[in-house]
């Protein structure tokens, strides 16, 4: 997995590739801790993630309890496979996908 | 007359004891030969009691009894051969008991001859008239008044030669001992006959309609009876007139007789007088000195021209003879053919209330002297000689002949009566009304008399005979007519029953035995009654009906079988013969049917490329409507099974479905499981069926025996109990239905599960079509000769998983069971996969299983030790599927357990974890878990 971020202002896009798994999920929650502070809106880029485990969820799921404090969180660009894991959990529901 | 009344007590009494002996006891258990000896000696020892004068009265010698009862009753009641022999005891006692004064010589032979008749009629009536039962009280009336008549003949033609006094015994026996006999027999047989009933209420049903025997016999006896009737009453009537004119004659003859008697004297008389005054006038004597010497009233000389010419009296002369009637038949002396005339005493031509007798001489010199006298006259010279003319008279017996003068005072001699007049003897004759030699009926001293008279020379003679006398012969004759007839009548009412019944009835009761047994399914009968013509055409036609029939029938069968042969046809075409092209398993079924269609079936199918269903079934019955059936349940259980849901639910809504309408009350036991054969798990129901054979690898069949559910089409809303079982590779079910284990041979014995169980086990390890051969061989073997009674059906599963799978490279892995390992695990899962050609989604998803399953193990499975992970990666291409198995020695835990998390709730709401094997539950198509060993086992199955 590799993360690219861009900051714009207050504005922090971040750009999930590979494959979001068990292994994976507590390297982008470590960035994700240094980096949220501040941030009004947090974009998932999501279109270069393979696939995402439990463990990614739970990243995502965290993340939107945060931003829902401080701004707001929006995914984007999902993919086919990384869709339907988000439709069986009921996260279609909770996060706002674009 | 007690005497009689004892002697009919014994014969009635005897019977009934003895018929209820014959029903009620061990008497019964004797030989026939040996029931009819006691019976016949019973029954003669009555006789003889009855011969004696203990058993009878004694009319003027004549003794009356109920000998004849004694044979008639032990024939009709009990047998012929007892009643001929207590026929014989009785007749021969009766022709003996004469010897010893017992009884009288008169009526011997008649009645000993009668007593042995009485048995034989008995035993011949019973044997042909009555089909050897015993007979009505009717008849049993009817028969002994017969033969009492017959008893009665016997009498008069035994003592020809004595008509009369075999009549008044006749006369004084008939009446009582008919009677007396008939009451007997008809009240023995009676009250047996009520004795019958009392037992055996079944003859009710025969009554409502009559046999023609029956019918026949009423008009038969009504016919002889009216026959016999005008019969008697012509007899009567015809016998009375001849008896009448018989008495006529015998009176006339006599009447007759006496009245020449008198005449020829008169004219005798008159001639020799008339001789002595032709003598004297010849000498010269004067007519009226003749006429008053000889005290006549009239001489008279008449001239050859036929007038008087000379006479005392005076008035005559002149007269001519010519012109008078009475005169002139004195005329012929003129003609010179006769010399003398005598003339009866009658009116005279001049004066018909005047008498004469006139007689008559010719004269030498022509002409004739004529005298005559009037009856005061010549009645003293003849009284004397009619007085004795009717003297030792007799008409008949009793009848008599009296004579009376004009003034009816009696002439005859010795009678007592002599000089009286005749009305003193009560003779009241009407003599002016009556017509001389005309019969009739006068009464005298009480008695009727039968009467004519005649009137002569101024007599009357007048002969009678009593009434009684006159119709004594009538009355033999009229008794031995209406006998005769009677005893004729009854034979021949006997001998056209019996011709009837020979030519008719039972010619009709062959016919309908043999209908019946045609009727009963033997079309192979032939009616053969050709005694006459009728009954010979009818058998032809009811054969030519028949074989018409027969070949209807074989035609309409010919049809049925070719009908039948096409719904053979159409039931095995339904039955599945392209086998699953599936490499996991090899299945082979073979049904066997019997003759006609039956209601086994098989099926199996794929639901999805996992899973095959296979059933065996079994409808109960047999035929078209067992194949109707069995067509329906099949359809049914396959449309159910098809759309993927619980084989439990399978069979419930199969059960709702066949119990629908199903009026014929048929029903359907059933087998059916479903394997997957990715991991060898068969579920299965069983309704009613018989359990299966499970051969696991390497090991013996074994009857799988769980609790069964009702069979099919039983009881709405039954349920079902659904079970598993784990198929190794190798492992194999075997099916069958009762055809099999119910096959019986010709010993009657059951083939049996005992029988199936050994002869599977015995072989050695064969392919399923091999298995169900080899059982239907050993089937056919155990059943031999017998015919096969039921279809066989079975079929034949074998799991051969483990050579299906793709290669035969290591595809697992072990590692230690850390987070750091998922990587290796998920790249060795990859590869494999890669390489199956598998698309990257499902890559994606096995990926994402051995994060989420991977990661629990080593998060949780050891901790706070560390352990082993043994990853497992299989592909088959039958169903196309990956399995992934992941092994562990952690602690006990099923994921499968864990409940699914709520997706519903929003974010705030939410847990971080426990998505994980969720996830996996999602986008896997199988899981499965198990714990076995010490090892938690983890599969999951995805479908390619």
């Amino acid at each position: 997995m590799k993360t690219e971020k861009r900051l714009d202002g207050t504005e922090l896009t971040i750009k999930v590739s590979g494959r979001l798994d068990t292994t994976t999920s507590p390297q982008l929650e470590a960035e994700l801790k240094q980096s949220i502070g501040g941030i009004t809106k947090l974009v998932f880029d999501l279109s270069e993630l393979e696939y995402l485990s439990s463990a990614g969820l739970r990243v995502l799921l965290s993340a939107h309890k945060t931003m829902d404090k401080q701004g707001e969180m929006i995914v984007k660009n999902v993919n086919d496979a990384v869709n339907e894991i988000f439709e069986i959990t009921g996260f279609i529901d909770i996060l706002t996908i674009e | 007359m007690t005497n009689l009344y004892l002697a009919a007590f014994y014969n009635i009494a005897l019977s009934c004891v003895l018929y209820i002996s014959d029903k009620k006891t061990a008497f019964n258990k004797l030989p026939y030969i040996a029931k009819q000896i006691i019976f016949g000696l019973l029954f003669g020892l009555i006789a003889v009691f009855s011969s004696t004068v203990y058993g009878g009265i004694n009319i003027d010698g004549a003794v009356i009894n109920v000998r004849d009862a004694s044979p008639l009753c032990a024939g009709l009641i009990f047998g012929a051969p007892a009643g001929i022999i207590s026929g014989l005891i009785g007749g021969i006692f009766r022709f003996f008991a004469t010897f010893f004064g017992i009884s009288g010589t008169y009526t011997q032979i008649a009645c000993s001859a009668s007593t042995v008749l009485a048995g034989f009629i008995a035993a011949l009536l019973r044997k042909f008239m009555f089909d050897n039962k015993k007979t009505t009280c009717i008849y049993g009336i009817g028969i002994a008044m017969i033969t009492e008549i017959l008893h009665m003949l016997m009498i008069f033609f035994t003592n020809m030669n004595d008509v009369s006094t075999a009549f008044g015994f006749i006369r004084n026996c008939t009446l009582p001992m008919v009677i007396g006999n008939g009451i007997t027999v008809g009240a023995a047989v009676g009250l047996v006959s009520l004795i019958g009933k009392a037992g055996t209420k079944t003859r009710e049903a025969q009554k409502t309609q009559k046999q023609i025997s029956q019918t026949f016999q009423i008009w038969l006896l009504l016919c002889i009876i009216v026959a016999f009737i005008v019969t008697s009453i012509f007899t009567s009537v015809v016998q009375t007139r001849m008896s009448e004119t018989q008495t006529e004659a015998v009176i006339e003859i006599n009447l007759g007789d006496v009245y020449r008697d008198i005449s020829d004297a008169s004219d005798k008389n008159l001639l020799d007088k008339v001789s002595d005054i032709r003598r004297e006038y010849l000498e010269g004597e004067t007519v009226n000195t003749l006429a008053k010497k000889y005290n006549v009233i009239e001489v008279n000389i008449i001239d050859e021209n036929g007038v008087i010419s000379n006479t005392n009296n005076v008035e005559y002369v002149g007269y001519e003879m010519a012109s008078g009637e009475q005169s002139a038949e004195f005329l012929v002396l003129l003609e010179g053919e006769k010399d003398h005339y005598v003339q009866d005493y009658r009116p005279t031509s001049y004066d018909n209330k005047t008498y004469r007798k006139y007689g008559a001489i010719t004269l030498p010199d022509g002409g004739f002297l004529q005298v005559g006298y009037n009856a005061a006259q010549f009645g003293n010279d003849i009284d004397a000689f009619v007085g004795k003319v009717a003297k030792n008279r007799h008409i008949g017996k009793n009848g008599f002949v009296v004579i009376c003068d004009e003034s009816l005072d009696i002439v005859t001699e010795d009678s007592k009566n002599y000089g009286k007049n005749i009305s003193s003897l009560g003779l009241d004759i009407d003599f002016k009304n009556t017509k001389p030699g005309e019969i009739f009926e006068i009464a005298l001293n009480g008695a009727s008399y039968l009467c004519a008279y005649h009137f002569v020379e101024g007599y009357y003679i007048i002969g009678t005979m009593p009434l009684s006398e006159a119709m004594h012969m009538k009355d033999v004759s009229i008794y031995i007519n209406i006998f005769t007839q009677m005893v004729i009548f009854a034979l021949l009412f006997v001998l056209i029953y019996f011709l009837i019944k020979r030519i008719v009835i039972d010619n009709i009761k062959k016919i309908n035995s043999s209908l019946s047994e045609i009727t009963n399914g033997n079309l192979d009968v032939i009616v053969d009654v050709r005694s006459n013509e009728e009954f010979a055409s009818l058998s032809d036609d009811i054969n030519s009906t028949v074989s018409t029939l027969k070949r209807y029938i074989l035609e309409a069968a010919a049809r049925i079988d070719k009908e039948l042969e096409f719904a053979k046809q159409i039931q095995y075409s339904s039955l599945p013969t392209k086998y699953p092209d599936c490499e996991e398993i090899d299945l082979f079924a073979k049904m066997v049917t019997a003759k006609e269609v039956g209601g086994d079936f098989y099926d199996f199918y794929t639901i999805d490329e996992n899973k095959v269903a296979f059933l065996v079934a079994d409808v109960s019955g047999k035929g078209i409507p067992a194949a109707m059936f069995m067509m329906k349940a099949k359809t049914i259980i396959k449309d159910l099974a098809e759309t993927g849901m619980e084989l439990s639910e399978v069979f419930e809504r199969a059960n709702e479905k066949l119990c629908e309408n199903n009026e014929a009350g048929m029903f359907v036991t059933a087998w059916m499981g479903v394997l997957d054969i990715v991991t060898g798990v068969v579920s299965f129901v069983n309704a009613g069926h018989n359990p299966p054979l499970i051969g696991t690898c390497g090991k013996k069949f074994e009857y799988l025996k769980t609790r069964s559910g009702m069979f099919l089409a039983g009881i709405e809303g039954a349920k079902y109990r659904q079970n598993e079982i784990r198929l190794d590779p190798g492992d194999r079910i075997f099916l069958y239905t009762d055809g099999v284990t119910e096959a019986v041979n010709e010993h009657d014995e059951l083939y049996g599960e005992d029988r199936l169980q050994i002869l599977v086990n015995s072989v050695e390890k064969m392919t399923p079509e091999q298995l169900c051969t080899a059982v239907n061989d050993d089937v056919d073997k155990f059943v031999g000769t017998a015919s096969q009674f039921d279809d066989i059906t079975m079929l034949c599963i074998d799991y051969k998983k483990a050579e299906d799978t793709v290669s035969n490279t290591k595809n697992e892995i072990t590692v230690s069971a850390q987070i750091d390992s998922i990587p290796v695990i998920t790249e060795f899962a990859e590869g494999m996969l890669t390489e199956a050609g598998c698309d990257m989604k499902t890559i994606t998803q096995i990926n994402i299983a051995v994060d989420e399953i991977v990661s629990n193990i080593a998060r949780y499975a050891y901790a706070p030790d560390v352990g082993d992970v043994t990853v497992e990666v299989d592909i088959t291409k039958h169903p196309k599927a990956v399995s992934v198995t992941f092994t562990d020695s952690g602690k006990p835990y099923d994921p499968l357990k864990e409940e699914d998390p709520d997706i519903t709730l929003c974010a705030d709401e939410r847990e971080l974890g426990g998505l994980g094997i969720y996830v996996v539950k999602k986008s896997m198509d199988e899981m499965h878990y198990e714990y076995a060993d010490g090892k938690n086992i983890l599969t999951i199955v995805k479908k390619l």
